[in-house]
């Protein structure tokens, strides 16, 4: 049995001919949180959504459980049980905050526990709850992220991707956040997160990678990287 | 002297007329407001609807109304395939190549029709449906009370699935978001295909009912575009009911000019009041302030 949930190879990719990964590698196995920290521009959303098939791949392999999913298109790689909250949440504004979450169960697999997924994304963020019947562009940037995390769990994910989760929430949202990400841990979700809050997600992570100009330049235990000199002088925000 | 039992008369054959418009137009603003492209070949489509309904017609001796049962299903097979040859590679291209390869494909449609059929209006010369019902001192169209009831179903029967239904949900969401529908296991392509191909199926729809009492000449399609992209424009961000709102207006303001001003001028009427309508709400009647 393979423990790799997810395994990018030799990552080659960018947006048409703008290429942004160069020789990526990076491994996020079962029931870890992983977090992926680095500059602005340095490709962390790329990596990420090359792993869900969104970007013009050059060379290299995407593995999902073992399976080589290089060359599945984006929507079956969901079924198969990948999920993302983009960056910028990209919830469905004209729609209600019901309808979002049962898009977010649009997959034959996350359909059929519907009713389930409901009650657990509503006991996790009760305030989608109240606000059930509410269309989804009048809430607030905490909710409309709350959505966002709840919409992504509709799909039922073995992984989940973050991309950062908690750009422009108040501090007090943000830890709730990460309250969450913990509490998804438990429920069994692996973890891949992209975030700006360095010492949060770093505290919250098992492993990290560090990302620079399209380049993975230091991994290790996320305990090990909150240490790091070289991380702290790059990073004034630790 | 204005007598006003023409007036109303005017006004139930505008909102008749109305309905098969905002059937017309239903597809375009479905296409448009999905993958963000004009379709300028729509109203060539209900031209090549019409003819298809009229040798239908000719060869089974039925009245052209009924023919839709066979365009509707072909039109919709037709509009996949003119999806994946000519709209698939356009998405997301500079709005003026979409312009070009959509006015040009009309073109094509339209040469089609001049090539097999030359410019003389053709009509189907026994029309079951094409007889007077009086109601008082009114007398309506019985193609056209059919033709108005078909498209009322249809528009109610669309809305329905775009608000009640799974795949209803896909196409919403994906008008919404399109960069994100895919992260929930929709197949935004096949989401394209299918409301392009229900788009043009509408057109067919639309055709054949019109032909019951009309008749059809290789520019028909002219004046189904321009009154479908005028109700898009007014009523789109509406949905359904805002294509038919739009459509009843455009209709009774279509009729009235014509009877009261003259027949040639009805187009003006309308494109006049649609310039008065942007005065006043620039982003159209359903646009949220």
């Amino acid at each position: 049995m393979c423990a790799s949930m997810l395994e990018l190879k030799g990552i080659h990719a960018g947006y048409g001919e703008f290429r942004v990964l160069h020789d990526v590698n990076m491994h996020v196995d079962k029931g870890e949180i992983v977090a992926l920290i680095g500059p602005n521009g340095a490709g962390k959303t790329t990596t990420l959504r090359t792993a869900l098939g969104m970007t013009t791949l050059y060379e290299g392999k995407v593995f999902f459980k073992g399976e080589d999913i290089t060359k599945v298109p984006t929507h079956k790689r969901v079924e198969k049980g990948i999920a993302m909250v983009p960056e910028g949440r990209g919830i469905f504004t004209p729609l209600t905050v019901y309808e979002n979450l049962l898009a977010g169960a649009y997959t034959k697999r996350a359909e059929e526990k519907l009713q389930d997924s409901l009650e657990f994304v509503f006991t996790l963020f009760p305030r989608l709850k109240e606000r059930k019947n509410q269309i989804a562009g009048t809430l607030s940037g905490g909710e409309a992220q709350m959505l966002a995390i709840a919409r992504a769990l509709m799909s039922r994910p073995e992984l989940l991707l973050l991309d950062e989760p908690s750009l422009g929430l108040a501090p007090k949202i943000v830890l709730e956040v990460f309250d969450v990400i913990k509490r998804l841990r438990e429920e069994g979700v692996t973890i891949l997160i992209v975030e700006q809050h360095v010492k949060n997600s770093l505290e919250t992570a098992d492993r990290a990678y560090v990302m620079e100009t399209g380049r993975i330049v230091l991994e290790g235990e996320a305990r090990s990287l909150l240490k790091d000199e070289r991380l702290k002088k790059a990073y004034l925000v630790i | 002297m204005i007598e006003p039992i023409v007036v109303v008369s005017n006004i139930i054959d505008g909102l008749l007329m109305g309905l098969l418009y905002s059937l017309v137009a239903l597809g375009l603003s479905l296409i448009f407001g999905l993958m963000d492209i004009i379709n300028f070949a729509h109203g060539d489509f209900v031209m090549i609807g019409a003819y298809l309904a009229w040798i239908l017609a000719m060869n089974f001796m039925v009245d052209p109304s009924v023919t839709a049962l066979i365009t509707v299903p072909l039109f919709f097979v037709i509009g996949l395939a003119v999806y994946k040859a000519v709209i698939e590679p356009i998405l997301g291209a500079e709005p003026l190549i979409q312009i070009a390869v959509t006015v040009g494909l009309g073109f094509v449609l339209q040469n089609i029709a001049l090539a097999i059929f030359h410019a003389e209006p053709r009509s189907y010369p026994a029309p079951a449906l094409n007889f007077g019902i009086n109601v008082g001192p009114i007398t309506l169209t019985a193609a056209k009370l059919v033709a108005a009831a078909v498209s009322l179903a249809s528009l109610l029967l669309i809305h329905y699935m775009l608000t009640r239904t799974k795949f209803g949900l896909a196409i919403r969401a994906t008008s919404a978001n399109r960069m994100v529908a895919p992260l929930m296991g929709i197949n935004v392509g096949k989401v394209y295909a299918v409301v392009f191909g229900l788009g043009i199926a509408l057109t067919a729809l639309g055709a054949a009912l019109y032909m019951s009492w009309g008749q059809v000449n290789p520019y028909l399609g002219a004046s189904f575009s321009l009154l479908s992209w005028v109700i898009v424009a007014m009523g789109g961000l509406g949905g359904v009911v805002g294509v038919l709102a739009s459509g009843l207006i455009v209709g009774v303001l279509e009729a009235l000019g014509s009877t009261f001003i003259t027949p040639s001028a009805r187009m003006a009427v309308v494109y006049l009041a649609f310039f008065l309508l942007l005065w006043f709400r620039p982003r159209g009647l359903f646009a949220r302030r």
